[in-house]
């Protein structure tokens, strides 16, 4: 059963069972070199978690041009690792950001993003122990 | 020259594999300042420019500013810009600051990417030539100058060499 919730205006979407990443993209790109998988895998789990962390605290502050910066560098990254459902929540927190508006509804997004890259890292995490394996 | 460093890697693995029959040397750099201080010293031939270098680092150089130092340093290196936005002043404003190409960054920028570099270098390779057969004209002008100069030499000098 599919309990997870796709994210309306006001609502935290929290994948449950279903995956986030996709990654053909990358395996399609690298030409199934499971030695640059590795190394690009190991490149988002060096950075993804620094992202999240500099987006929070320019969130507190608040500071609008920080959160616009950092939502516009996660969006490559987390295409690459085809977090297909992370593109509109990173374009919605970049145009909030840009009007400089809303923290609340960037927040909410925020949480989103938090929540679906976690879950990301986490098996990003177990596709690397399954390419290193191989 | 690109401030993600996931996506940086992935360029770097795409060029890679589609180049793996040329010797490419890759580096990558996260901010224009550091590529600037080797530029001089690994003179690139292409340079992979982002247009929002300045998105980590905020005090670091944007993308125009960088290709502006490239073209200043080495003129002749291929500039390939690269950006999320898809406008035309962004594309006018990169073309006009000397960029070759501008790639937005979509589901086939690597696709766009390999192609453009493919260009550039079907592009130098033709130069390579053009320059060779420049040359190979040049001395063959040069040579039968010499020879026509000799002639009338000896027809001016010594005119009995060409009688019997």
């Amino acid at each position: 059963m599919n309990k997870s919730k796709r994210p309306g205006n006001n609502e935290v979407y929290i994948p449950a069972e279903e995956t986030v990443c996709n990654f053909m993209y990358l395996s399609e790109i690298v030409n199934d070199k499971t030695h640059l998988i590795i190394r690009i895998m190991d490149a988002f789990l060096r950075q993804v978690p620094g992202e999240l962390r500099l987006l929070n605290e320019a969130l507190k502050l608040p500071d609008y041009p920080a959160i616009r910066r950092n939502a516009h560098t996660m969006m490559s990254s987390v295409s690459i690792m085809g977090i297909t459902s992370l593109n509109n929540v990173l374009k919605e927190i970049e145009k909030l950001a840009k009007s400089e508006t809303e923290i609340e509804k960037i927040k909410m997004q925020a949480k989103t993003l938090d929540i679906i890259c976690k879950q990301a890292i986490k098996e990003i995490e177990k596709e690397k122990i399954n390419y290193m394996s191989m | 020259m690109e401030d993600n460093n996931v996506y940086a890697h992935v360029m770097k693995a795409d060029i890679e594999t589609a180049f793996k029959n040329i010797p490419v040397k890759i580096f990558i750099y996260e901010t224009g300042e550091k590529c600037m201080d080797n530029l001089a010293m690994q003179k690139p031939q292409i340079v992979i420019l982002d247009y929002h270098l300045d998105n980590r680092t905020p005090d670091a150089a944007n993308g125009i500013k960088v290709l502006d130092w490239i073209k200043r340093v080495r003129h002749e290196t291929n500039v390939i810009m690269m950006s999320h936005e898809d406008n035309i002043e962004t594309a006018l404003k990169a073309f006009n600051h000397g960029a070759s190409d501008n790639i937005v960054k979509t589901e086939t920028q690597f696709r766009k990417i390999i192609y453009t570099i493919f260009n550039i270098i079907r592009v130098m390779e033709a130069k390579k030539i053009a320059l060779r057969y420049k040359t190979i004209a040049v001395s063959s002008i040069l040579f039968i100058a010499l020879l026509i100069g000799s002639v009338v030499t000896m027809i001016i000098y010594n005119p009995s060499f060409f009688q019997k």
